[in-house]
């Protein structure tokens, strides 16, 4: 890097990195220099001319978006001319802007308007008619209003640079350009990110057209929990409806992104068809009963069945979908008051693999984070396609390969997406994933050869592949459930034997994956992944929780099964868990019934959840829960990093949190010790026995952090590693789901459901690319 | 002596006071025949509400929301809807589907009429909403809205026909 330079702006000394533009450094130093087109991180367009300065020696006033800061510069931001000249371009801005504001759906949050307001001529001289065209709606959710489109290309842009979509485009010429589709519709991954990035009411929403306005809002910054990236999401509420989501301060991990799931798909929390009173099964119906009533029932069979076949013929299954206090509740409900680990979810990725290599390889700095994909100089991204599965890491990606020319590396067995950002790829046979990184790795008896034949991959390709891979340095490594298990412990070799940091990230489906794992919802491991014999974890736990806990193994989902098909398996209790839900397609209802015929033969089936699911209809007893936006809690995303839920809205009927209803369910057994607290109370107590979660604390949190956890196992008491290989053979991978489907809730959102079919358009540009 | 001073001094008084008496049966009177006759109150008083209709009868309210932001004592609650080809209500694409004004807490300060681009909420004249229940003091749009001159002078002229 040069020398840093020393300008002068509005008699201001600053000193700034060689480089830097004008209108960076400015801001930088609190000097307000206004501007439409230009968005930091995107590339320059200079189109809107609003951020006209005066520059000293240079004969005419100067755009600062372009304009690259030099030694000795005398800048001025505030002088006559430039007073002038931003008046006059607002005037020329506002020739044909249509001034509906009282209609307009940005009015209230428009750029446009405030500049005006505050730069602005006030009056018009021009007379002569308004240029009128009629407004679109070029998608499902989209409407565009080309007259009061002020030409910033940030849609196009965004949509370009950001999304790699290039759905948008100019066309035409001088007063007659418009911004177009090139078609009637927009062929695009409907994120909507060209809503919120348009400085003014050209680029609106379906779904919140024309309801109400932006300060009659109440604005709830939460997380989305449509995947497991975490992106920040702010609910927009009004009469305890939400009425819209968008990221409108652009904070959080996600900046200015939000993918369609985060920015449309909250609509399944306000339907009509949620649970609103928990239901008993009487004489062969389900029916309305109070919460006494049907946690008394849960309560009082778990107590006969427990005391008839013994505590392991009960099981429980958590979700990804609860939050880390939730989840920890679970297990301790189970393990303390129930007195068994058969304790599952539906578990997407391997954390617990890559805890244990990375402790095993003494790495604890090697944990990638979402954030930090952005500035990784190398990406190797194996397996999942993070284009429809994780929009935030693909977004991520690209913003890395756009700003700091990283190379990315792609290992997949479809074309995906990201092959256009990549520098070599290796399309290979379904399957064979963990072949190559065992011959990567160098693992004993796998040869050049083989792991051909085994990939149906040329040797050459493999080896220049590899070359160019261990000629980069500090590689992020992105990996889907492809890689698990023994492979996970082969990646982690490879590596070691790479120059410089190498890191690490596991992708997941479903918002609180990680966290689930974190808190010990599996049958062979504790909060924290301490093995379940090892005598130090087992011994602090029992002294936090002040009672005696489960010591032998429990069952995992598909043993559960076998042994309630066998009989063992007496009853079951389903937090947010949908096992009858074929989890590559929830439309097909078609894998349920030797499933469902096998959940008849319970004695006793509780589920907790939004809507009555196929599991919930076959249950004894149903709980309506409450949704992420009726909660308080925390998640973890896949990179690790916590983040808070607010709660929104207020749940409907007598709909409650499961952390609330675990804690009654755990007194209605008997712990009156268990006390209703706040999640920031089990919080402290996740931190006390999960050392990973040292940092994350209740005032980080309350601060507007975002806490990251850290490497949690322990190097001297790790848990077997058959154990976890055993945990890695039923991990589901939710691969095959469009961008739109994000299990049995996504089912519920109406939004979500009507964009599902444009699935296909999309897959038709990765092959149209491919050709 | 004085005997006689009283009795001229109470007759003058008398006078006096007949004759002002007599004076004020001839001037117009100030008393208001109230609610007999409805009083007349000059072209600016801020009285209850009324949402206007513009010259083809639809209503001028497009729902921007401006009056209940200026509502100093926070009185008017709108709900918006999309007009659609079938049911048109405003001229601009948004109206207000729910327009409730609570007299309750209104102050008749006329912000909201400054504050209408369109000119579509302005003061009434009438004043009369003493109730019994403080429920009854929320204005409904249905009695806000002035009703349509054209569909009026439809009804008079059919009124007229029968």
């Amino acid at each position: 890097m040069s020398e840093p330079v020393t300008l002068t702006i509005n008699e201001k000394q600053i000193t700034v990195p060689a480089g830097t533009l004008l209108i960076e450094a400015a801001r930088q130093n609190d000097i307000r220099i206004p501007s439409f087109c230009y968005v930091k991180d995107l590339t320059l367009q200079a189109a809107c001319r609003m951020c006209l300065v005066e520059v000293e020696k240079a004969p005419k006033l100067q755009v600062a978006c372009t304009t690259v800061c030099m030694n000795g510069m005398v800048v001025r931001t505030e002088s006559k001319p430039v007073i002038e000249a931003r008046r006059a371009v607002l005037e020329f801005i506002l020739t044909n802007h249509p001034l509906d504001c009282p209609v307009c759906d940005k009015g209230g949050e428009c750029e446009l308007q405030d500049m005006t307001f505050k730069y602005g001529p006030g009056t018009s001289r021009f007379i002569e008619e308004k240029e009128h065209q009629p407004e679109q709606q070029v998608s499902p959710i989209i409407f565009f209003d080309a007259p009061r489109c002020i030409l910033c290309y940030r849609c196009v842009r965004i949509c370009d640079e950001g999304m790699d979509v290039k759905a948008l485009e100019p066309i035409g010429r001088g007063v007659k350009t418009i911004i177009g589709t090139g078609h009637d519709t927009l062929d695009c991954e409907d994120c909507g990110n060209c809503i919120d990035i348009c400085p003014v009411g050209a680029i609106t929403s379906n779904q919140y057209r024309y309801k109400t306005r932006p300060w009659e809002l109440k604005y709830f910054g939460t997380v989305c929990t449509h995947c497991s990236n975490g992106c920040k999401t702010t609910l927009s509420v009004r009469n305890n409806e939400i009425i819209r989501a968008n990221n409108r301060d652009r904070t959080g991990i996600n900046e200015e992104f939000l993918c369609v799931k985060g920015r449309f798909g909250f609509d399944y929390v306000g339907s009509g068809d949620r649970l609103k009173t928990p239901l008993i099964r009487r004489g062969g119906t389900l029916q309305p009963a109070s919460w006494e009533e049907a946690l008394g029932y849960v309560a009082d069979r778990l107590g006969e069945i427990r005391e008839h076949t013994g505590p392991d013929s009960i099981g429980a299954l958590g979700s990804p979908r609860l939050t880390n206090e939730e989840n920890y509740l679970l297990q301790k409900f189970m393990r303390q008051i129930v007195g068994t680990n058969n304790l599952d979810h539906r578990r997407t990725a391997d954390y617990a693999s890559l805890e244990v290599a990375l402790a095993r390889n003494q790495k604890p700095e090697a944990l990638l984070n979402v954030d930090q994909i952005k500035t990784a100089p190398t990406l190797l991204v194996i397996g999942d396609d993070p284009t429809t599965q994780q929009p935030l890491v693909a977004f991520n990606i690209r913003f890395a390969v756009r700003r700091h020319e990283a190379r990315v590396f792609i290992i997949n067995s479809k074309p995906v997406k990201l092959l256009r950002q990549a520098v070599a790829s290796l399309i290979l046979k379904e399957g064979s994933e963990a072949a190559l990184v065992a011959y990567l790795a160098r693992r004993e008896g796998s040869t050049l050869d083989k792991v051909a034949a085994e990939t149906g991959l040329p040797g050459e390709l493999i080896e220049t592949f590899e070359k160019e891979l261990r000629a980069s340095s500090d590689v992020a490594i992105i990996f889907g459930a492809e890689v698990r298990g023994p492979a996970i412990h082969d990646l982690v070799d490879f590596g070691a034997s790479l120059a410089g940091i190498t890191r690490y990230l596991a992708l997941s489906d479903f918002p609180n994956s990680r966290g689930a794992l974190d808190m010990g919802v599996v049958p062979n491991l504790l909060p924290g992944y301490a093995p379940l014999g090892g005598e130090s974890a087992s011994a602090r736990l029992e002294e936090v929780w002040r009672g005696s806990i489960a010591r032998q193994h429990g069952l995992s989902e598909p043993e559960m099964m076998e042994a309630i098909s066998t009989g063992r398996m007496k009853a079951m209790l389903l937090f947010a868990a949908n096992p009858l839900e074929n989890p590559s397609n929830p439309l097909d209802r078609s894998s349920g019934p030797a499933l469902g015929a096998t959940l008849g033969k319970l004695d006793l089936l509780v589920v907790s959840d939004l809507f009555l699911t196929e599991t919930a209809r076959q249950a004894h007893v149903v709980l309506p829960a409450a949704s992420f936006a009726e909660k308080e809690g925390t998640m973890t995303n896949c990179g690790g990093q916590v983040q808070r839920l607010q709660r929104a809205v207020l749940p409907p009927g007598e709909a409650k949190s499961d952390l609330d209803m675990i804690v009654d369910l755990a007194r209605a057994c008997g712990a009156l010790n268990w006390m209703h607290g706040p999640w920031s109370s089990v919080l402290k107590e996740i931190a006390l026995v999960n050392p990973g979660y040292g940092e994350v604390t209740p005032r980080a949190l309350l601060q507007g952090g975002i806490p990251q956890t850290t490497l949690a196992a322990s190097r001297e008491a790790l848990p077997d590693i058959a154990d976890l290989n055993a945990l890695a053979e039923s991990i589901r991978s939710n691969r095959s789901r469009s961008l739109y489907a994000s299990g049995s809730l996504a089912l519920h959102s109406h939004t979500l459901v009507q964009l599902e079919p444009r699935a296909a358009v999309q897959q038709d540009f990765v092959e149209r690319y491919q050709m | 002596m004085n005997l006689l001073r009283e009795v001229v001094d109470a007759s003058v008084a008398l006078v006096k006071g007949y004759g002002m008496t007599l004076r004020h049966v001839f001037r117009p009177a100030i008393t208001e025949n109230y609610p007999d006759v409805l009083p007349k109150f000059e072209e600016r008083y801020r009285g209850i509400h009324e949402l206007q209709r513009d010259e083809n009868g639809l209503e001028k309210c497009v729902a921007c929301f401006l009056c209940s932001a200026a509502c100093p004592a926070n009185a008017i609650y709108i709900e918006a809807a999309e007009n659609t080809e079938k049911e048109r209500f405003s001229q601009a694409e948004r109206y207000a589907k729910v327009y409730n004004i609570d007299y309750g807490r209104c102050i008749f300060c006329g912000f909201c009429v400054e504050a209408c681009p369109t000119d579509a909420i302005t003061h009434g004249h009438k004043f009369e909403f003493a109730i019994y229940d403080t429920k009854d003091l929320i204005y409904t749009k249905d009695m806000l809205l002035v009703p349509d001159s054209r569909k009026e002078k439809g009804r008079k002229a059919s009124d007229q026909a029968a």
